[in-house]
Order: C-alpha cells, then sequence, then structure tokens
C-alpha cells in the first residue's frame, strides 16, 4: 500500500475545540507535543496519541494523528498493545497524575521494565481536577483539597525514582512554564528506542492553589549544564530524590535517567519479524501441522 | 457400544497425570475412543488426585460415572475411591503401599501385583511402578503389548534405548501377571483419531481463524491457553504474559485498535477485572475476543472444578449497554470450529466475543476425528486501508446496519480517534462542553442507536443463534448448553435404550438469542433444564428471550463433572415426577 499522505503538509493540530481552562498547563503540553512531532517531521497517519481519563486525558483529540483516549489508568497497557500490534507507530502516552500514579501505577511498573518503545508523558499537577479538586498521588503532605480538607496526611509518591527503577529507560521532568526545554524533553523521549517518560509540572489553576506557576519558576533549575551524568543510575536516583530530602526548596528538571536497552519488540520472536499487523495470517498447511501434533 | 472407565489415584507428584496420558495415547493408537478427565486439587505436592481415562469402541460424551478398573496407587484411593467403584470393578494395587481389607468381600476383583517391587528390579526407578499398573490395566481392556511398545519407542527412544527396554519389561511383566487377564475384549477400529483437550482445541481454533494476539495472566482452569500460545510464538502470533487482567484485556483492545485479531483469557476472577475493559471495547467498537473458562465460585471458589455460573455474568458485564456474541463451545471438536469462526463474527460485527469455556471442557481429553481447517475463512469485515477522497474519515459512521468502516493506524486518510467518551462519527467528544446541548443529545442517541443497531443485523445475517435440536419426534428434551451438552446427549441415548424418548436441545450461541426460531422450537414441548449451577440461567434466558419458563431441571453445583449415566438417572426422576 502507498504511503502518499492525504495531506503533504502535516498539521497534527486537529480542528476540535480545546477543553483545558484558561491558563491550564496541558495547554503548554499541547504545544510541546506538536513542537516535537513537527520538528521530527512525523507522518501524522503514523503517529497515534493514548490517553486515560482526566483533563490531560483529553490530549488525543486535540491532533489530528491516530488516537486512542482509553480508561482511567489503562493508557499504559492499551499503549502497550497497539505497540505490539504495529512497531512502526510513535506511540505517545498523555495522561495525568492520578492516571498514571495512582489508579495506573501498577502497568507503569511493568511497561518500565519491559521497556515498551513509546513516550508517556504526564501532566503531573498534583491534584485529581477533572473531579474538582481531591488529593493525588502526588499531593504534598498538608495539601488541602476536598478530601483532604484538614491537610494530607500521606506521603507523595517519587514517580522518577518509581520509573527509574522499575527500569524505564529515558526519564525526564519538566515544566509548562518552559515551553522550548519540553518540546526537548518529549522529543529526546520519542528519539529514545525504548520506554521514556517525561513527567511534566503542569499546574493547575483551578483547583491547584499551592503548586502555581510561579512556585515552580521560583524553584526549578535545569540539569543540563549542572554535570549531571544521565547514564548514572545512582546518580539519576539521587537527583529523583533530592526533592523528598531538601522539601521541594530546588526541583530538578531535565533529563535523569537514559539508558541503551533492546525494546521489548526488538527481543520479541514474533516481533523481530516486523510489525505483527503486517504478518500474515497462518497458512493451512502450518494449521495442519500443528494437528498431527496432537495424534 | 463397549466401554470402559479407568480411574488412576493418588498423590500429586506420584505421575497420575501422565499415566493417565499413557494411558489414552496407547488406546487412542489402537484406534479406541478415548475420553479423559482429571479430579485434581490447588496443591502441588501431595494431597489426592485422580485421572480418570474411558476407553470405548464408539464416541465417547462423558468420562462415566462408575469405576471399572482402579489402579489405587496409595491407601487413600482405596478411601476416597471406593464409593465410586462400579459393580464388579477390578482394583489394582500394590500390597506393599495398599491395604484392601475395607473393600474385601463386596464383589470387587482385588488384583494385587508388586508393582514397585517390579519398577525397582528392572529399572531401578520406583515412579515406574506406573508402568507396570499400566501394564496391567492393557490387558484387561484387551489392547496388544505391542501397541504400547510402538508408543513408548515414539515417546521415549530419544531419553535412550534403556528406557525404552525398561519401560517394555515392566509393562511385559505386569501384562503376564498372575490373575491378570483380558476382561473387556474392547476392539479399536484402527483409525488414528486426534486426542487433545478443550483448551488445546481452542487454541488452534483460533490460530487458524487468524489470532495473532494472546494476552493473559494464569489462571486455572484457562492457564491452557496461555501455555499453548506461550509454546507457538514461533508460529507468527504475539503472547504476552500481563501483570495482571486489567492489561490483558486493555492490551488487547489495543492490538485490537491496532488492527491484529486480539484476544485474551482467563476464569471467572480474572474476568472480573477484565468488565472495565470490555465495555471499553464495546464502546470504541473493538473486535476482540475474550475467553472465561469457568471454575467453582463465586470469588477464588473451587479453583480446580467445574462450573457454568458465570454465565449472566458474561452477557450482562460492564456498565452500559453494547453488543456482544456469547459463545459456549458444546464439545472439543466444537471448540475448534467456533475457535475459528470468533474473529469473523468479532470483525464483521465490530463488538466483542465471549467465549465461556469450563474447567470441564478446557481440560477434558476427547478423540476426535478432525478438524478441516480448508473451509476456515477469514473475514475481516468492513476494513478500510486507505482513504483518498480527501474528506475526514468517519470510524464511527451512522449506517443502516450500524456497522461503521474501520481503520487501522498508520493507514493513511483514516486518522481517528477511539474514545471511552461518548463521541461522534470521527471519534470527537460529545460527553464533554457538548453534552446536553439538544444536537448532541441526539447525536448521542444516534450513535447509541447505530451501535446497538448491530444486534439486529447480526440476527438477520447470522444463522447461529438458535439451538439445535436432536430428535424432534421425542418426548422429552433435556435442554443445556456448553460442555454440558455431551453428558446430556449420552444421558439422552442411556434414557432412549430404557425405552424413554428423549432429545437433546443445546445453545453454543446464547447472546443474542433469536428469539422467534427459539420460541418455536421450545413452545408445547416437555422440556428438562440441566445446567451446572444454582439459579438454572440457561433457564433464566431462555424465559426472558421467548416467555417460556423450564420449571423441570437438573441443577449442579458440586463442582464435579457430570456424566451421562449420572444424568440419566436424575434425568429419569424427573420424567417421573414431571412438572407440566
Amino acid at each position: 500500500m502507498a504511503t502518499i499522505n492525504v495531506n503533504p503538509k502535516p498539521t497534527y493540530a486537529s480542528t476540535n475545540k480545546h477543553v483545558w481552562c484558561p491558563g491550564c498547563g496541558d495547554y503548554g503540553v499541547f504545544a510541546g507535543i506538536t513542537k516535537a512531532i513537527t520538528d521530527l517531521g512525523l507522518d501524522r497517519s503514523k503517529v497515534a496519541i493514548v490517553s486515560g481519563i482526566g483533563c490531560s486525558s483529553a490530549m488525543p483529540h486535540a491532533f489530528s494523528t491516530y488516537g486512542i483516549h482509553s480508561l482511567h489508568g489503562r493508557l499504559v497497557p492499551v499503549a502497550t498493545g497497539l505497540k505490539l500490534a504495529n512497531d512502526e507507530l510513535t506511540v505517545i502516552g498523555t495522561g495525568g497524575d492520578g492516571d498514571g500514579y495512582g489508579i495506573g501505577v501498577g502497568h507503569l511498573v511493568h511497561a518500565a521494565r519491559r521497556n515498551i518503545d513509546m513516550t508517556y508523558v504526564v501532566m503531573n499537577n498534583e491534584i485529581y481536577g477533572l473531579t474538582t479538586g481531591q488529593a493525588s498521588p502526588t499531593s504534598f503532605i498538608g495539601a488541602k483539597t476536598k478530601s483532604t480538607p484538614f491537610g494530607s496526611i500521606e506521603t507523595p509518591e517519587n514517580p522518577l525514582a518509581v520509573a527509574i527503577s522499575s527500569g524505564a529507560t529515558y526519564v525526564a521532568r519538566a515544566f509548562s512554564g518552559e515551553p522550548a526545554h519540553m518540546a526537548d524533553m518529549i522529543k529526546n523521549g520519542i528519539q529514545h528506542k525504548g520506554f521514556s517518560i517525561i513527567d511534566v509540572f503542569s499546574p493547575c489553576v483551578t483547583f491547584n492553589n499551592f503548586n502555581t506557576y510561579d512556585w515552580y519558576r521560583s524553584r526549578v533549575y535545569k540539569l543540563e549544564g549542572t554535570g549531571h551524568d544521565a547514564s548514572n543510575k545512582i546518580k539519576a536516583l539521587e537527583k529523583a530524590i533530592e526533592t523528598d530530602t531538601n522539601a521541594w526548596e530546588k526541583v530538578p528538571i531535565g533529563l535523569f535517567y537514559k539508558e541503551d536497552r533492546p525494546t521489548y519488540s526488538s527481543l520479541d520472536m514474533t516481533e523481530k519479524n516486523g510489525p505483527l499487523v503486517k504478518q500474515p495470517m497462518p497458512t493451512k498447511d502450518v494449521v495442519k501441522e500443528i494437528m498431527e501434533e496432537y495424534r | 457400544m463397549k466401554n470402559v472407565s479407568i480411574r488412576i489415584a493418588g498423590a500429586n507428584g506420584d505421575g497420575v497425570e501422565s499415566s493417565g496420558a499413557l494411558i489414552m495415547k496407547v488406546a487412542s493408537k489402537s484406534g479406541l475412543h478415548v475420553f479423559g478427565y482429571r479430579g485434581y486439587q490447588s496443591i502441588i505436592r501431595g494431597g489426592h488426585v485422580w485421572y480418570q481415562v474411558r476407553l470405548g469402541d464408539e464416541k465417547l460424551y462423558s468420562h462415566g460415572k462408575d469405576i471399572d478398573i482402579l489402579i489405587a496407587l496409595n491407601q487413600e484411593s482405596i478411601k476416597y475411591q471406593k464409593s465410586h467403584l462400579g459393580k464388579n470393578a477390578i482394583v489394582i494395587y500394590d500390597p506393599s503401599k495398599v491395604n484392601t481389607d475395607e473393600i474385601e468381600g463386596k464383589g470387587f476383583r482385588l488384583v494385587k501385583i508388586p508393582l514397585l517391587d517390579i519398577a525397582i528390579k528392572v529399572s531401578g526407578d520406583p515412579i515406574m511402578r506406573n508402568v507396570a499398573a499400566i501394564g496391567a490395566t492393557l490387558k484387561f481392556v484387551g489392547i496388544d503389548l505391542e501397541v504400547f511398545k510402538g508408543v513408548v519407542k515414539d515417546m521415549w527412544l530419544r531419553k535412550g534405548e534403556k528406557v525404552v527396554k525398561d519401560n517394555i519389561d515392566i509393562a511385559t511383566t505386569a501384562y503376564n501377571y498372575e490373575g491378570v487377564s483380558t476382561v473387556f475384549g474392547i476392539n479399536g477400529d484402527g483409525k488414528q483419531r486426534y486426542t487433545m483437550d478443550g483448551n488445546t482445541a481452542f487454541s488452534i481454533g483460533t490460530f487458524a481463524g487468524g489470532c495473532k494476539f494472546y494476552s493473559a495472566y494464569p489462571m486455572t482452569p484457562a492457564s491452557g491457553i496461555l501455555h499453548w500460545y506461550a509454546a507457538h510464538q514461533n508460529k507468527g502470533v504475539l503472547f504476552k504474559q500481563t501483570e495482571d487482567e486489567l492489561a490483558a484485556m486493555n492490551m488487547a483492545v489495543g492490538a485490537s485498535v491496532g488492527g491484529v485479531r486480539a484476544m485474551c483469557g482467563t476464569s471467572g476472577g480474572g474476568f472480573s477485572l477484565m468488565v472495565e475493559g470490555l465495555g471499553f471495547a464495546g464502546m470504541v467498537e473493538a473486535p476482540v475476543v475474550v475467553v472465561d473458562s469457568q471454575r467453582t465460585g463465586p470469588s477464588t471458589g473451587l479453583p480446580t472444578k467445574t462450573e457454568q455460573a458465570d454465565l449472566l455474568f458474561v452477557m450482562h458485564a460492564s456498565q452500559g449497554e453494547f453488543p456482544r456474541i456469547v459463545v459456549a463451545p458444546r464439545s472439543v471438536e466444537e471448540c475448534l470450529a467456533i475457535g475459528a469462526e470468533v474473529f469473523n463474527l468479532a470483525e464483521r460485527y465490530q463488538c466483542p466475543v465471549l467465549v465461556l469455556l469450563d474447567l470441564y471442557l478446557s481440560e477434558r481429553i476427547e478423540s476426535i476425528d478432525g478438524f478441516n481447517v480448508d473451509p476456515v475463512t477469514i473475514d475481516r469485515g468492513k476494513l478500510v486501508t486507505s482513504n483518498t477522497t480527501g474528506e475526514r474519515f468517519k470510524r464511527y459512521e451512522i449506517t443502516e446496519d450500524g456497522i461503521s468502516p474501520r481503520g487501522i493506524p498508520g493507514n493513511p486518510g483514516t486518522e481517528f480517534i477511539a474514545p471511552s467518551d461518548e463521541h461522534n462519527e470521527y471519534g470527537d467528544l460529545i460527553s464533554d462542553s457538548l453534552s446536553g446541548i439538544d444536537e448532541y443529545v441526539e447525536l448521542r442517541r444516534q450513535m447509541h442507536a447505530k451501535r446497538m443497531r448491530k444486534i439486529e443485523t447480526m440476527l438477520k445475517n447470522e444463522k447461529i443463534f438458535v439451538p439445535e435440536i436432536s430428535d424432534p419426534s421425542a418426548e422429552y428434551f433435556l435442554v443445556t448448553f456448553g460442555s454440558t451438552t455431551e453428558p446430556v446427549e449420552e444421558a439422552a441415548k442411556i434414557l432412549s435404550e430404557r425405552g424413554m424418548k428423549v432429545g437433546v436441545i443445546s445453545f453454543n450461541y446464547i447472546m443474542p438469542m433469536d428469539s422467534d426460531k427459539t420460541r418455536s422450537m421450545l413452545q408445547g414441548k416437555k422440556l428438562i433444564d440441566v445446567e451446572c449451577n444454582y439459579t438454572a440461567q440457561l433457564a433464566q434466558v431462555i424465559k426472558t428471550n421467548t416467555g417460556i419458563e423450564i420449571k423441570n431441571r437438573i441443577l449442579r453445583y458440586d463442582g464435579e463433572a457430570v456424566t451421562g449415566d449420572d444424568l440419566a438417572e436424575s434425568a429419569e426422576e424427573v420424567i417421573k415426577n414431571f412438572k407440566g
């Protein structure tokens, strides 16, 4: 089949109206993903954006590529299935902290250790936005939300440390207030062969009046130029837990960890022969041969 | 028909299952029909396990209620199996291990053979005592030892001449042992049949039907499918063991949207976790196949025992409404045929197909004549591989038959979003800022009706949604579905031989049901519902669809697999007291 694009100059944006509140960090992420795939010149028919449920999970509808808007917490297995079906697709996961670090965190661990070749952008706003403001797995101790009116008493999850120790091969953090840097993180993540996760601080201007743009702006610093060695897993973990030990005084963004390790599809004995979707159905002779094993 | 039921009983780790498998292999080679069923426990070593092998000169439909030959490998085998011994049963045992006092003088033929001694003298390996027991069993059945020799050569020559010779010497010694003689004299027709269990048959069937992707988390009794696909990854299928059933289901949906024929499988507990993903498949119209091999519930239940109590669950699983097909294959042979067809249905109607197996079908071994793969076709339905119109692709186009064109990611021009939210014809959301606005209230109505219309389309286009009737002139009809069908057919045959006119009405495809045709088949007949659950779930479904209430019922929920002779007894009782 010819792969002539219907639209020779791809515009990746859809005509859908955006659903995010004015000022939402997710606009920045939309711009960041758009810049990344534009810079890479990807054919929009070869891109699939897969989301879960939540404000950030509306992301696929902002694009004119393929996409799946799946279930809360299930974007990672859905994206995994899609990628395993067609290794030629660029699969980008887009979800939030509740989706990916709460209800779906189990899948994160396994996609990371399998090194599924996908890029997972998590819009982390430390709150449940679409359900109107309850505590999320990354909400800080003391955070006053609708579900923690007297202040959260739970230690927040550290997604970067989880990702690094689970075997993710590209682990980065970005901030919606630093769009060019974020686009680079996403672009490098897409280019990386393996499981890439980019945790993006994407402020919720409606329900989180603590972790605001200004709050982050005064704290973030870029790892690039600090001499951080992203190939050193121990150093990467140290950087990942820095905020746990310095009470979020200083917050590193940038590339924490990168490792070259064979992707799942490059090791799977079936996928090695090319994308599953392009492989032929079994011949009748193969079926007959198999039947003979049972005679 | 001549037949014999042989039960090998012992502890886990005694080689009970491999002994049963060997007997079946030899019997099958000699042209006999076989039926095997394993009674086991959720324990790896020890406990009490048995394997029942029934051999016959005609097709067998269950493993048989009463034991004709018991191989008692330990004392518990006498204690727990004595109540299952048939009249004149033969009990093979080793006096150094087993004491038969409790069954003396009851008309059983107690055959004392120093199994362990024979095994150790020849091979030095105590586990080879099973081979001695098999040797004696073959003599009682009347199978030529030459067939055994051939099978052993095929199986063990790769382990060396000595292994083969030891096997043959041990079996021969027991075959010719004092007190061992041919009792049953069942002769095979020499035809080489295929023997396999339901999980294997369903795996081969779906493989032939183009299944390219199988995702699963291990769970008895569905694990056989997992093992089969794992072992056949070198045949162009991708098997993925997942972290849980949530992932198994959602990966299958992802792969299905990606354009490959994708399936996931589990038992009821795992299916509980799959339910949300099933609804997702319904909403995005992903053609996935989902297998629930049922075991005794609720909850963890009896993991190694059977039941048919998930029927209503799979029919109604998930919030909201969407079209689905529910099918329960009725035999090992039908697992092959239905396996080869389910993906055509899933892709033709772009909906989930739910396959109901159960432990009794998944793990029963039957000999079958074969699988005619030549007529198997692949119908991918309204699959569209390109769009050069320049117009935006309507993945969820509202059509008269409810089925929309289906694009595949990677192909140019058919870009769309598959959303779990309600959506328009392109896959754009109408759930957020648009819901409740008049135009979109109407659109929601139309989109939902579009999906649901597929049910009418499938009922119109397919002939499969009616039960099968065996003998329309019979006086009574046993009504059943899935794995219980074959034992029910055997029961009907037994009753007919006793002079009663009993037929069978059996369902494989249960949902959707062609209500009119089913009603006219059932109407005015004396019906007896037979199924393995407490609440007569099939009878409930029949009543909902046809208005016909089946008041006479045989319901089993003890976890044990039903047999023809056992059901015949119950049916005779029900007929005697038939409620009009």
